[in-house]
């Protein structure tokens, strides 16, 4: 006869809350873990997924994303021109925020090298990848756009033609991709007003340096939209994203380091950038704050355990009068806890399954996480009902029957 | 047949100016299939004897033999207590003290099965018939009267056969009728199945079913008084 097995089924309400609630704090614990694992791949899923093997940057900068970095359009061909360069795309990226039929559209906005970067590698769920120079855009689902449907950004209106999935920036927006001359046309669209303000800051900064004191005459220069003087103009581009023929790959990373304008990092570099850079706090907030649930999880856990096992002095006192082997006894109660446990896991997950694709930020269930809370439910519930039992066995019979 | 002797038993409790002697020199001897009352006012020390003779407590001294096994030697335990309880001993309580997750069967089931001597469903099905409470073998003990808890706790210390049943007021929380008719089972239980039957009593309109008294009082055991 199975003792846990009977007092389970007679006493199965209290049984299933017990592990319901065993559940619930689990399920807490599993998100926890998930928005930790979801944040860490938030941050890192674009470098991932534009998939190149170097990314050349402002000389001295940790950019584009931890750090600002300001490149001129013109690097794309001459780091195309290394030898063992397969091949090599201006990067720009912006966060935009647009109020769209009373919503809000938040999303990074990242410029592809059109026509060699057409986002085909991006992993397009549905629709297509971007296919004419103008008008197109590839959106991430998240940002709650459909195939098809028309996007009014700065003077023109663009149409989203495929979507993507999970594709996020470091800060958990929705990445939208369009080719590098629409996104700069996006990024640069300015009203006439603040075209004119953007030509008093130009000539504010200009006079700010030497150049501009001693030479007044370059302020007719610098309010002319297609005068680019590095110190005053806008950046055009953020990155140059580098491909390499795999054999060559050093190589090419060893000649770009030695250029004086530049930073080059490798893909691992620049998720190690992201991570530590935009990240890092709130990563390490989000893994204290896992660990202290998990602890306090543990403990709850570790107590209600524990109750119900004290809850079992007197059938313990019983089953000792009796001349129950102690085995008997620890199997009465850990194999109760295990099946509070086993429900409670099982409840956890499937809540987490069900509740967790509608959190805000993406949850991402890692096979460690999902089998880590796993063994951490077994082993808390096994020492606390050992703990328990071990209590209970030395309890004497005599007074406990008499009471 | 002897079932149980005892020799010298002595337990105090406390120290200094609270101590109290439970036991002093307690001498007994019990024959297999008699059934005895153990009688004397509250703090006699009643109690503490049926908790020595059961192994539950221990004795500062003295010796015990049950079946003609050395089970204590200066108070201290000599023989495996839990074969003992599983073998020779069964208990009955003024509370039932049944299983309550467990249903009547079960609970003396799960005794035969701790016993490894019977077919757990056999003995039950049989000793709850012929305890009288065949028909609620299937209620869980909440859902039974006080005499019905109290015929199913013996039909629990029945399960394995044991050689002495030691009961503490198993009466004390029934009133007159049923708990004549416990004290008519426990003697029926000692001359059909050969028990020795030890019972704690204050209920002295039951004791023409004894085949002998003792009486205890500050520790001291006197008797036995045979039945007329």
């Amino acid at each position: 006869m199975n003792l846990a097995f009977q007092d389970i089924r007679h006493h199965l309400g209290r049984f299933v809350a017990t592990s319901v609630v065993v559940g619930l704090l689990f399920a807490v614990v599993l998100a926890m873990s998930g928005i930790y694992q979801g944040l860490v791949d938030d941050a890192t899923v674009l470098v991932h997924r534009v998939n190149a093997d170097l990314w050349v940057v402002q000389q001295g900068t940790r950019g584009p994303f931890a750090d600002p970095s300001r490149l001129d359009p013109s690097l794309e061909l001459r780091v195309a021109a290394v030898p063992g360069v397969q091949s090599a795309r201006a990067f720009t990226t912006q966060v935009l925020q647009r109020d769209r039929g009373g919503r809000q559209l938040r999303f990074a906005l990242v410029g592809l090298s059109f026509p060699e970067d057409r986002g085909e590698e991006l992993d397009v769920v549905q629709g297509h990848a971007i296919r004419q120079a103008h008008g197109e855009l590839l959106a991430d689902a998240s940002l709650g756009v459909a195939i098809g449907e028309r996007l009014r950004l700065g003077r023109d209106e663009y149409s989203v033609v495929g979507l993507t999935r999970q594709l996020l920036a470091s800060g958990g927006d929705a990445v939208v991709f369009a080719t590098g001359a629409d996104a700069q046309a996006i990024l640069a669209d300015d009203s006439s007003d603040a075209l004119i303000a953007e030509r008093e800051r130009r000539l504010a900064r200009l006079r700010d340096t030497d150049l501009g004191r001693s030479q007044p005459a370059l302020e007719g220069l610098v309010v002319d939209p297609r005068w680019t003087f590095p110190a005053v103009a806008a950046p055009p581009i953020h990155a140059v994203l580098v491909n390499a023929a795999p054999a060559r790959l050093d190589e090419v990373r060893d000649t770009l380091a030695r250029w004086s304008d530049v930073t080059v990092w490798t893909r691992a570099e620049e998720e190690r950038l992201v991570l530590q850079g935009m990240v890092e706090k709130a990563r390490m907030q989000l893994g204290v704050f896992a660990a202290i649930l998990v602890i306090t999880s543990s403990l709850l856990l570790a107590a209600v355990l524990y109750n119900l096992t004290l809850e079992k002095t007197h059938d313990v006192a019983v089953l000792k009068l009796l001349g129950a082997r102690a085995t008997r006894i620890m199997a009465l109660v850990v194999e109760q806890a295990w099946a509070t446990a086993i429900l409670g896991y099982a409840v956890a997950l499937a809540l987490g399954s069900q509740a967790f694709p509608y959190f805000p930020r993406r949850v991402v269930l890692t096979e460690t996480s999902v089998v880590g809370v796993g063994v951490l439910l077994l082993v808390v519930s096994t020492l606390a009902s050992v703990a328990g039992v071990a209590y209970a066995i030395r309890v004497d019979p005599g007074p406990v029957l008499e009471s | 047949m002897e079932a149980l002797r005892a020799e010298g038993l002595e337990k105090r409790y406390g120290e200094g100016e609270t101590e109290v002697w439970a036991l002093r020199g307690v001498d007994l001897l019990l024959q297999s299939g008699k059934v005895v009352a153990l009688l004397g006012p509250s703090g006699a020390g009643k109690s503490t004897l049926i908790k020595v003779l059961g192994l539950v407590t221990h004795a500062d001294r003295g010796d015990l033999w049950m079946n003609g096994e050395r089970v204590l030697e200066g108070g201290r335990p000599v023989a495996d207590v839990g074969e003992l309880r599983r073998s020779h001993l069964g208990f009955v309580f003024q509370k039932a003290n049944l299983i309550p997750f467990l249903n009547a069967r079960k609970n003396v089931e799960v005794a035969c099965e701790i016993g490894e001597r019977y077919s757990p469903g056999k003995r039950a099905a049989e000793l709850l018939a012929y305890l009288g409470v065949g028909h609620r073998a299937d209620a869980y003990p909440s859902m039974l009267s006080g005499g019905e808890q109290q015929r199913v706790a013996i039909a629990r210390a029945l399960a394995n056969g044991p050689s002495l049943i030691l009961a503490d007021e198993p009466t004390a929380a029934l009133d007159r009728d049923r708990g004549r008719a416990v004290m008519d089972l426990l003697r029926r239980v000692a001359h059909e199945q050969g028990t020795a039957v030890v019972v704690v009593t204050h209920d002295h309109r039951a004791l023409d079913v004894f085949d002998a008294t003792y009486e205890m009082e500050d520790g001291r055991l006197s008797g036995p008084n045979l039945a007329a």
